[in-house]
């Protein structure tokens, strides 16, 4: 299985403002499964817009995404079905505030998946326990800190049994002390052999844990490979003046 | 003092004790409260139904316009409907809508209760529409995402996610409006329907009395209101709780 294209992305363009603002701008790509690739990038640079296309929380402008060789952007694709494999973890969370942190692990599982309140809850409460928050189980998400309510959006995804995570600047939003709590439990992710893609401004996570940085700058792919080759030895000019300013 | 007392008490006998004139307040007051509960009933049903679809048509157009279509058309055809029947009901005057009910539209039917709960509930129901849209758009956007990142479809994210959201944050404004319905009802009597209102001018026509019924008849609304208020503050405070 490993090795295997999972998603493929094919002259990728989202234009704004009738093209008068490139957010992305001609972009192909290939992840495959067990990947982890991290994009990295200043901002405005269409990072994020790449990672919301993959499972078109935004709708790209041209171009096609294959999931599973599937042309998820085919007028008769349900990206419904697609986007229960492609589990997705927000900047700001985005915990459902009306439900505890089991009930917001199990009303995909319930809903979606079909599964029973019983085993639900259990595979729930197994991946809570993974992240350290089993005791949190039937709190609301405001009594949780920044750092808990990520893990637990993190294992919210997790619930649905997806085949490749997207992370959408993960730790931006929360305070210092609390953004390695949140890289362990994605760092365990990747090495369990997860297909991960992940926009972040942590370099250090980048460096360790990436298969692929992919750097993007202007709409456009700007160069990628081993975190060895884009951190140790960046060809372009304009990745060497971003890592001159990030590292 | 005690000549004062010796009339009040007097008054008080003519207006609600001689010829059983209280039965009339009862009466009315059930009146009201019938067609307030059961116009409130159908004013959520429709508010739901209409913001509802206008919410969806503004979320999805884009949506709808790529994907072309007959789902696009059917949208727009109820959106466009929805926004006439806004206009209509909150350009004119309640009044007014009960007298063409009334008179015109139900001009066969003599059951003027149920024509004032029909009325009435879609009076309503464009305020309630409104309000519940209003809750819908204050919701974060990241709600919507993150349930649809999840797979749920529009509607499923709607029910599971954004309306029990929405309904915490529009329960003040709508307990507001079933307190401004309920008061509203008091014009009921423009159409013959003994409401609360009609009893106590009903008792002033007999007994050429006005302070004492019209006095009385205010009380009655004004007690009903605080108790509503005082429920709709208990309400709030249990469903704050829940998420401290």
């Amino acid at each position: 299985m490993n090795g295997e294209t999972l998603l493929k992305v094919d002259n990728l363009k989202k234009y704004y403002a009738d093209g008068a603002v490139k957010a992305l701008d001609d972009v192909s790509s290939e992840i495959k499964r067990g990947e982890a690739v991290v994009v990295v990038g200043p901002s405005g640079s269409g990072k994020s817009t790449f990672l919301r296309c993959l499972n078109l929380l935004e709708m790209p402008t041209e171009g096609h995404i294959y999931f599973n060789g599937v042309d998820i952007m085919d007028k008769e694709a349900d990206i419904n079905i697609h986007r229960q494999k492609m589990g997705m973890v927000f900047q700001h969370f985005n915990l459902f505030p009306h439900m505890t942190v089991l009930n917001n692990m199990t009303l995909g599982p319930i809903k979606l998946l079909k599964m029973s309140k019983e085993e639900a809850e259990a595979n729930a409460m197994k991946l809570l326990a993974r992240v350290g928050l089993e005791d949190r189980a039937n709190e609301y998400p405001s009594k949780l800190s920044g750092g808990q309510k990520q893990r637990v959006a993190i294992v919210r995804a997790l619930c649905m049994n997806p085949e490749v995570m997207l992370f959408d600047e993960p730790t931006s939003a929360l305070d210092p002390e609390m953004v390695g709590e949140v890289l362990d439990v994605m760092k365990e992710l990747a090495r369990e052999g997860m297909t991960m893609v992940v926009v972040t401004h942590e370099m250090g996570f980048a460096k360790e844990v990436a298969s692929r940085v992919v750097f993007m700058d202007r709409g456009k792919i700007m160069e990628q490979g081993s975190p060895a080759e884009v951190f140790g030895n960046p060809r372009s000019e304009r990745l060497k003046s971003f890592l001159a300013k990030v590292l | 003092m005690k000549e004062w007392l010796n009339e009040l008490a007097a008054e008080f006998k003519l207006n609600f004790i001689d010829d059983d004139r209280w039965e009339l307040i009862v009466e009315g007051l059930k009146n009201t409260i019938i067609i307030t509960f059961f116009a409130l009933l159908i004013g959520v049903a429709i508010g739901v139904v209409i913001s509802l679809i206008r919410s969806t048509y503004d979320n999805n157009k884009e949506d709808y316009k790529r994907k072309g279509g007959v789902g696009y058309v059917i949208m727009s055809i109820l959106n466009g409907i929805c926004n006439i029947y806004l206009t209509i009901i909150r350009g004119t005057p309640v009044v007014v809508q009960l007298l063409i009910m009334y008179f015109v539209v139900f001009a066969t039917s003599r059951n003027g209760l149920m024509v004032a709960i029909i009325c009435f509930g879609i009076n309503s129901g464009a305020y309630v529409a409104e309000i519940f849209r209003s809750g819908i758009m204050s919701i974060d956007k990241g709600q919507f995402e993150a349930g649809r990142s999840l797979g749920f479809n529009y509607i499923q994210t709607m029910i599971y996610i954004i309306i029990p959201q929405m309904f915490k944050v529009v329960l003040p404004t709508l307990c507001n409006e079933f307190i401004v319905l309920l008061k509203e009802t008091s014009v009921a009597g423009y159409v013959g329907i003994r409401d609360l209102t009609k009893a106590g001018d009903l008792i002033r026509g007999r007994t050429f009395s006005a302070f004492m019924p019209l006095i009385a008849v205010a009380l009655i609304y004004l007690v009903i209101v605080m108790i509503l208020t005082w429920l709709l503050r208990r309400l709030e405070r249990r469903l704050r709780k829940s998420e401290r």
